[in-house]
């Protein structure tokens, strides 16, 4: 075979083996959400007061609620001379300035977003007609507080109001002004600067997907006025989206995406960054930590909270798990509430159980799983990713906690729930499992009753009781109310759990930790473990609502041994709520404050503290 | 002459591979195209459906109109209402048996097909009551089960499984849709066409995760419209002969990702009516009373420019 020919076989070969290889090669994906990165903020990363734009803004809105009913008017530099009059006479009409103050007569926080020439579209027939003849204005107000915009239709000449509308829950294009805090927030967010490797410059930044006229927000809270400033990088066919909230002056969350219009989300929401974030990275996998001695996992559950898992310290195993499987809420009734006739019943659209107590008057309630944010029996959801801080005494490091905020969506309105889950971990080996409540739910009745499971990694337990100067040990599976303890072993720990070599004293909380607590006033189980009593998630444990009731009674009834066992303890407090002026307790308020709502949180905090016995 | 007949092979070889290369890069390209195209559904209008209302409710002397409320807001699992603003109810507390209801479909008898969903709490009960297809009979009122498909399997990580039927006016038959399987990684959600004399499942498709069903007839055909669990768009399946084909396809996409479309009506020409909540196979979902957090769009068929023109309102 002569040379030539054999090459003209090899080219043959070769090529229908590139053009197989092509044909059946998977077509580039096109843009896809699963192709997105996400960049949730840290705890303490959300003040922008200090930026000499956000610090002149805030000060200009204070001026307004002395000067002009509420209303940061446009800055001269952004309107012509005709739009000036404009604004000079609308910041004295009585009409367009009547949403301007809430039904106690308070001011509420407006800017003005713009002001120019009419547009066709925007006005009715008749305005039609008159703008013809005359030279008409348009300008649009926003109420940060209701999340209306109000449009209005001068004639310049005549200074004379032709039309004017609101728009409830809708949102206008927004001030240049605006558009440069935002840009300025996005520019020294610590999380962008952390994403790009370093400070951004204007030049790198564009405004493209700033929110269109009167759409919905992309924030978590929709009431709130939000938009994208985004840092494009052509070269590597990528940006990086930011959401800065304008109502609370904050970056809420930035990611990674492709350029190019089909990469540019018509809406790209908070929420929907979150649930992604949350899923892949703690629902479906677990994530090691270590610091200070400490060696964990954690990870986000179905239904039962945040889970830490596999603790030790010092490389001496400590925990199995530890989480808050439930939170029990139990209203008091109000007179006549059995006249319903019903054992359930329905308090904003939830359902709710009805338990006659002893002293013959009624209990409601639910019982509120935390969890996943998809795919799980959980009602309160995660909000942001857990987060990890220092524990800081006298200005000393003692130690770290682990924390997963769960939330309502519309916390912190009337039947909306937020709970933190908190596990603090100290240098000394000690460490506290804490649930947080801040609030709201229904009513100013409420009995929280967080359940917490916890499972020592100590091995051939057992555990005691401290009663009449001695350690008690408990023999058998039983529950203890704490809260009617006489006596505590060097006036700090009730309960002590131990082996052969090593063990923790339990020290309840009685308001000794320094964070306004009013105390644990919990019921403690100690069980044996069993397959199916927790170890894996637990759907909702017990009523909410029968105070003699904790709902882990069920695994004491065989009152198995605990002696030298793997013992579970569950550990109950009980916190009633208060929502008086001046005692508030696990509640929260959102209160109009220098024209601006603004969310006032008054935790409480419950859990004990393990400390390893010396 | 001679080194041109020489190389003639190898030229003749490169030419064949080129033309193979530009026709595959060719044919490949068109296909994607071809795939990324909207979907022409053809023109369509609201059309007169065979379903009635129970007959008891005439028994009842309960006047038109008449509303079915699966909303649980004021009632557990199911309520008729009726009078001025909706504000008087038939309700019986049987009706309270199997907890809460998804959607419904009415036969021509009058008689309700039921689908079930969990709601805000999970009790000893619920999973086992998402297999389910209830029925509420048209003369007595009572409720019962229809038909268990015992391969749904609800569970902690996926509380739903049966979510949505709607009746078949053509052949008397049931398409009803569940989506236990499914998880965060891969929707494995099932639509069963079922034939109500004979409770026979008579076709199966699998893959797809529908949280609301509907049936259009237009100028292409039959289809059954589909709101996508998983992500915000409506997907649509043809159907011929009483089988669906298979493959459904994506006809619009709404805006916000978090919206999942729970309603779908034909409400006049080329137009649809969709009902919109944030679904994320949790239970959250349900717990706005407000109604707030549902959303209304309408989406209008411009069938000279194959483009869905889609309004909020």
């Amino acid at each position: 075979m002569k040379r030539e020919t054999k090459i003209s076989i090899a080219i043959l070969v070769v090529g229908f083996f590139a053009i197989a290889l092509y044909w059946f090669s998977d077509n580039k994906r096109g843009y896809s959400i699963e192709d997105e990165r996400l960049v949730l903020p840290k705890r303490g990363e959300d003040d922008f007061s200090s930026l000499r734009e956000v610090k002149e803004y805030l000060e200009d809105i204070k001026e307004a609620l002395v000067k002009t009913d509420g209303v940061v008017p446009l800055d001269s530099s952004e309107i012509d001379s005709k739009a000036q009059e404009v604004q000079e006479f609308l910041l004295h009409n009585r009409a367009f300035l009547s949403d301007t103050r809430d039904a106690q007569g308070r001011l509420e926080h407006n800017d003005m977003m713009t002001i120019r020439p009419a547009i066709v579209s925007a006005l009715s027939s008749q305005t039609k007609a008159l703008c013809q003849a005359t030279l008409c204005y348009q300008a649009e107000k926003y109420n940060f507080v209701t999340n209306t915009t109000t449009r209005a239709i001068v004639d310049v000449k005549n200074r004379k109001l032709l039309e004017l509308k609101r728009f409830s829950q809708m949102q206008p294009d927004i001030s240049k002004r605006l558009r440069n805090i935002a840009k300025v927030i996005a520019l020294n967010a610590p999380q962008i600067k952390r994403e790009l490797g370093r400070t951004p410059s204007l030049k790198d930044m564009s405004m493209a997907n700033v929110r269109g006229s009167l759409n919905n927000s992309p924030c978590e809270n929709e009431n709130h006025l939000c938009v994208a400033p985004t840092f494009s990088y052509h070269n590597k066919e990528e940006a990086l989206w930011a959401i800065v909230d304008l109502s609370d002056l904050k970056l809420v969350a930035a990611k990674w995406a492709g350029l190019g219009k089909t990469t540019t989300p018509s809406c790209i929401s908070e929420r929907s960054f979150q649930n992604r974030e949350i899923m892949e990275n703690y629902c479906q996998k677990d994530t090691l930590y270590s610091q200070d001695g400490w060696s964990l996992a954690y990870r986000i559950t179905g239904s039962d909270g945040l889970e830490i898992i596999d603790a030790t310290f010092n490389g001496q195993a400590v925990l199995k798990s530890a989480k808050i499987v439930d939170w029990h809420v139990a209203y008091k009734a109000k007179e006549g509430a059995s006249s319903l006739g019903s054992s359930e019943s329905y308090v904003a659209g939830r359902r709710i159980e009805y338990v006659k107590d002893k002293n013959d008057s009624f209990r409601f309630g639910y019982n509120d799983a935390m969890g996943c944010p998809m795919y799980s029996t959980s009602v309160v959801l995660p909000f942001n990713t857990p987060q990890i801080e220092s524990i800081v005494k006298d200005g000393k490091e003692i130690g770290f906690y682990i924390l997963q905020d769960y939330r309502n969506p519309k916390w912190p309105m009337a039947c909306n729930y937020r709970y933190e889950n908190r596990f603090e971990f100290y240098r000394d080996g000690s460490f506290r499992v804490v649930g947080v409540n801040i609030g709201r739910g229904c009513g100013e009745n409420a009995l929280y009753r967080p359940v917490m499971r916890i499972d020592l990694d100590l091995g051939a337990e057992s555990f005691y009781k401290y009663e009449n100067g001695l350690w008690q040990k408990w023999l058998t599976e039983q529950s203890d109310f704490q809260r009617d303890a006489k006596e505590y072993y060097k006036d700090k720990y009730l309960y002590k759990i131990e082996n052969q070599k090593y063990g923790y004293f339990i020290e309840p909380n009685r308001g000794e930790f320094n964070d306004n607590s009013r105390g644990d006033n919990a019921t403690l189980f100690a069980t044996r473990f069993k397959s199916g009593e927790g170890d894996e998630d637990l759907l909702t444990l017990g009523s909410c609502c029968k105070l003699d009731e904790d709902g882990v009674e069920r695994y004491i009834d065989s009152h198995e041994s605990i002696d030298n066992q793997d013992i579970v303890l569950w550990y109950v407090p009980r916190i009633q709520n208060d929502a008086r002026a001046g005692h508030e307790y696990c509640w929260a308020d959102t209160v109009l404050e220098d024209g601006k709502l603004v969310v006032k949180e008054y935790p409480c905090i419950v859990g004990p503290k393990f400390v390893p016995i010396q | 002459m001679y080194s041109l007949k020489r190389y003639l092979p190898i030229i003749i070889a490169i030419c064949i591979v080129s033309i193979g290369a530009l026709w595959s890069i060719h044919k490949k390209n068109s296909k994607k195209i071809k795939e990324e195209k909207t979907f022409d559904i053809g023109t369509f209008n609201r059309t007169r459906g065979c379903e009635r209302l129970p007959n008891f409710l005439a028994k009842l002397r309960v006047p038109q109109p008449i509303a079915i409320d699966l909303s649980q807001q004021n009632y557990k699992g199911l309520a008729f209402l009726y009078g001025r603003g909706l504000n008087r109810a038939v309700h019986l507390k049987t009706w309270e048996a199997f907890d809460y209801f998804s959607t419904y479909a009415l036969d021509p008898k009058g008689n309700i097909y039921l689908t079930p969903m969990p709601f805000v709490s999970v009790n000893p009960k619920t999973f086992e009551f998402q297999k389910n297809i209830y029925f509420l009979d048209t003369n007595s009122g009572n409720l019962s089960i229809w038909l268990s498909l015992d391969e749904v399997k609800a569970t902690p990580n996926n509380p739903f499984g049966v979510i949505a039927v709607v009746y078949d006016c053509d052949d008397s038959t049931l398409w009803v849709s569940a989506i236990d399987e499914s998880s965060y990684d891969k929707g494995r959600g099932v639509i069963y066409h079922i034939d109500i004399a004979s409770k026979k499942i008579l076709q199966r498709v699998e893959g797809v995760d529908a949280l609301s069903l509907a049936l259009l007839k237009s100028s292409k055909g039959k289809f059954l419209l589909m709101g996508d669990a998983r992500k915000s768009q409506l997907l649509a399946m043809e159907i011929k002969e009483s089988r669906a084909l298979a493959n459904p396809i994506k006809l619009l996409e709404l805006p916000n990702t978090l919206e999942h479309i729970r309603k779908i009506k034909v409400k006049g020409e080329n137009l649809l009516e969709l009902q919109t909540i944030p679904f994320s196979y949790t239970l959250i979902a349900q717990t706005s009373s407000s109604g707030d957090d549902r959303k209304h769009y309408r989406a209008i068929w411009q069938s000279g420019i194959g483009f869905w023109k889609i309004e909020n309102y």
